[in-house]
């Protein structure tokens, strides 16, 4: 393997995972940054994306249903979540949506448990994206090129949503000064249901991408829900483009740590928050210095 | 401190003087067990990465349970199983198992899940004065080095499975081999050992490389994978982690370039990764596809109690509690003195034939098996079919080894 192709394909696995954990940190870094909740019930929302994305991928015998309807179930849980429970907890501290979001772990991860089975299940990538491509001699997955086109136009999708639209307007505002908004005319608690789904249904999409490469499995929640917050950690709370850019440095950091020193591959992602922490202590691009 | 005026300062000394004492007392008094009941302990890993193992013994201990209870128990006793997670946690186990001991006076302990589990617990084993036998923990040190006299292994552990794959290549004509692992206590072993057996059979071992449990990105594995220019490539995974490895491989299009060879697999691998599995050959502890009575009758009542045909810990965790009971009757108590000198010797012939537990290192003598994954009539997923079998003399290390002398 030559050089160029060396660094051509590892560079792309790392884009390619960068965009999976940009997926899974954009989400709990939207809610945390708007509603200042701490999401501990991410990992598992990613997980049941996978999960209906099996079901529906199954029963459609296509991916494509699966990439559209399982964020969209996600969404709707995170939803109806934020209606029931959290909208009574607004006036509390925030230790109660940390426990409360625990609660919801653990009852979803259990409802996933005996509906689905404990057992791993095969997602396969769609079709059109089953297949390689040779790049400077090697083969690649043709998925992983797709993971990684669909990172980008996720990424473009919610920075316009959020800058350029007059819904980005409000929920900016809204995170600023809810009294103020609110003495607009505009429904703080419609704004703050609208982004805990849109949170979570970016959750569910980084479940059912990922699910071709890791299988939908029960062990998904615990495994992805701490990376989650490693991405926000080293970004900045609330930080939209310090959760790209971190995602980036930790996989770009992990896919060439791995390869050059494999001994400490467990290492690098939290080596690397430790860096970060210690030169700004708010993340990358966090407010709190 | 007006509203408990009666608690002065020494009364609070004294109780918690009587608090310390009871805490430091050599052992609590065990519980009353009821004399009919015989209960083992199982701390087993439901979740975690390696869940889809812990949720195996789990059935395998259960359908045996139910059994050997509905023909009467066992000498004239019925049977219950302790089931708790441990969430593949060393600590959680030891913890665990503890609990079993202290709070339901239970002495006999089994289908612990993670080898870096068993190695916490077996040094505990004789302050506890309770028997382990394991149906599933490969590290070759628990038969070794790490080797306690309560301790009993009736499965194939890591080196004898890594001892039927190196058989295999030895006869192969594959010259130069890799090997990756699941960076923990089995993983490490396991490949030590094929590393060894590589060098013996004269063939190139390039070297190896480990992923942390959990991993989930394998691409820069697969990377170095291909640049060692090996034809094979030996691999030590289970759970999550194999089924993330084995379906990135297939993307890559790793075993079109690389034999994949492994020291063991379950069927919920070809479940989880379908396609991506065809061609793999491996090591299998229990394969339900054995050519004999015993096993047609176990596979034919597991099909009748799961629908499903029984997989390769669930035949393990079969054998080890046939072993146990073997053993139970041979000795007719559950006095861990009695059982352990009664396991010492004890021989059955079950679904994986002829199985003698060894006196020396406690480790059971058995056939080696290799099956290759391919499409079988009436499964939606790729299916071993076996390929090799080796006699249990040429797989089993000599007593308290994990490395092989030829």
């Amino acid at each position: 393997m030559s050089l160029f192709a060396f660094l051509t394909t590892q560079s792309l696995n790392a884009l390619s995972q960068a965009a999976l954990l940009f997926f899974l940190g954009v989400g709990l870094t939207l809610i945390f940054g708007i509603m200042r909740i701490v999401n501990f019930a991410h990992g598992t929302l990613y997980m049941l994306g996978a999960f209906v994305g099996y079901s529906v991928a199954r029963s459609t015998g296509s991916f494509w249903p699966a990439l559209l309807l399982a964020p969209l179930a996600v969404g709707v849980v995170g939803v109806l979540f934020e209606l029931v429970i959290l909208r009574r907890l607004y006036r509390r501290e925030a230790s109660a949506f940390l426990m409360v979001t625990f609660g919801l772990a653990l009852v979803l991860g259990e409802i996933v448990r005996l509906t689905w089975g404990p057992e791993a299940l095969q997602v396969e990538p769609p079709q059109a994206f089953a297949g390689i491509v040779f790049l400077a001699g090697e083969p690649f997955p043709t998925y992983r090129l797709f993971l990684v086109a669909a990172g980008i136009i996720i990424a473009v999708a919610i920075w316009q949503l959020l800058d350029r639209t007059r819904l980005g307007l409000i929920i900016r505002a809204a995170s600023q000064n809810p009294e103020m908004v609110s003495a607009l005319g505009i429904d703080v608690n419609l704004v703050r249901s609208m982004v805990f789904g849109i949170g979570c249904s970016l959750a569910g999409i980084g479940g059912v991408l990922a699910a071709p490469l890791v299988t939908a499995s029960v062990g998904m929640a615990a495994r992805m829900i701490i990376d989650a917050f490693v991405i926000v950690i080293i970004g900045g709370m609330g930080s939209f483009l310090g959760s790209l850019i971190a995602a980036l440095l930790i996989a770009f950091t992990q896919v060439f740590g791995e390869y050059y020193l494999p001994d400490f591959a467990l290492a690098f992602m939290y080596l690397l928050m430790l860096l970060v922490l210690v030169i700004r202590p708010g993340g990358l691009l966090g407010k709190e210095a | 401190m007006t509203k408990f005026r009666g608690i002065t300062r020494r009364t609070v000394t004294r109780s918690a003087i009587a608090g310390i004492a009871l805490a430091a007392a050599p052992r609590w008094p065990r519980p009353a067990v009821a004399a009919d009941v015989i209960k083992i302990g199982m701390p087993l890993a439901l979740t975690g990465p390696l869940g889809s193992v812990g949720q195996q013994l789990k059935r395998g201990g259960e359908l045996w349970a139910k059994t050997q209870n509905a023909s009467g128990g066992l000498i004239g006793r019925q049977i219950q199983l302790l089931i708790e997670d441990t969430g593949g946690n060393p600590a959680d186990a030891v913890r665990k198992a503890q609990e079993m001991v202290e709070r339901d006076g239970c002495n006999i302990f089994t289908g612990i899940t993670l080898s870096s589990e068993a190695l916490a617990v077996v040094p505990k084993l004789e302050e506890w004065k309770a028997i382990f036998i394991s149906s599933d923990n490969g590290d070759g040190r628990l038969t070794a080095e790490s080797f306690v006299p309560n301790f009993f292994r009736s499965n194939i552990s890591a080196p004898m499975g890594a001892r039927a794959v190196s058989l295999f290549l030895r006869e192969s004509e594959w010259q130069n081999v890799y090997a990756i692992g699941m960076d923990y206590a089995w993983g490490r072993n396991s490949v030590q050992v094929f590393e060894s057996e590589m060098k013996r059979a004269n063939k190139n071992f390039i070297g190896s490389v480990f992923s942390p449990i959990g991993t989930k990105d394998f691409s820069t594995y697969i990377t170095k994978i291909r640049q060692s220019g090996a034809e094979a490539v030996y691999i030590t995974m289970a759970g999550d982690d194999y089924n993330a490895f084995l379906a990135q491989a297939a993307q890559y299009r790793l075993p079109e370039k690389v034999q994949l060879l492994s020291e063991v697999v379950d069927l919920t691998v070809p479940r989880a990764v379908g396609d991506a599995a065809l061609g793999l050959i491996s090591s299998m502890r229990y394969c339900f596809r054995l050519d004999n009575p015993k096993n047609k009758e176990f596979v034919a009542l597991w099909q009748k109690e799961y629908d499903t045909v029984p997989d390769n810990n669930e035949g393990e965790q079969w054998q080890a509690l046939k072993m146990l009971a073997a053993g139970i009757e041979k000795a007719g108590s559950t006095e861990t003195g009695s059982l352990r000198s009664a396991l010492e010797t004890t021989a059955i012939d079950d679904i994986k034939g002829h199985v003698g537990m060894r006196k020396c290192d406690h480790q059971a003598v058995q056939n080696g098996y290799m099956v290759k994954l391919a499409k079988g009539e009436g499964f939606s997923y790729p299916v071993p079919q076996i390929i090799a079998t080796y006699p249990g003399e040429k797989t089993t290390p000599a007593c308290n080894k994990m490395t092989f002398e030829d």
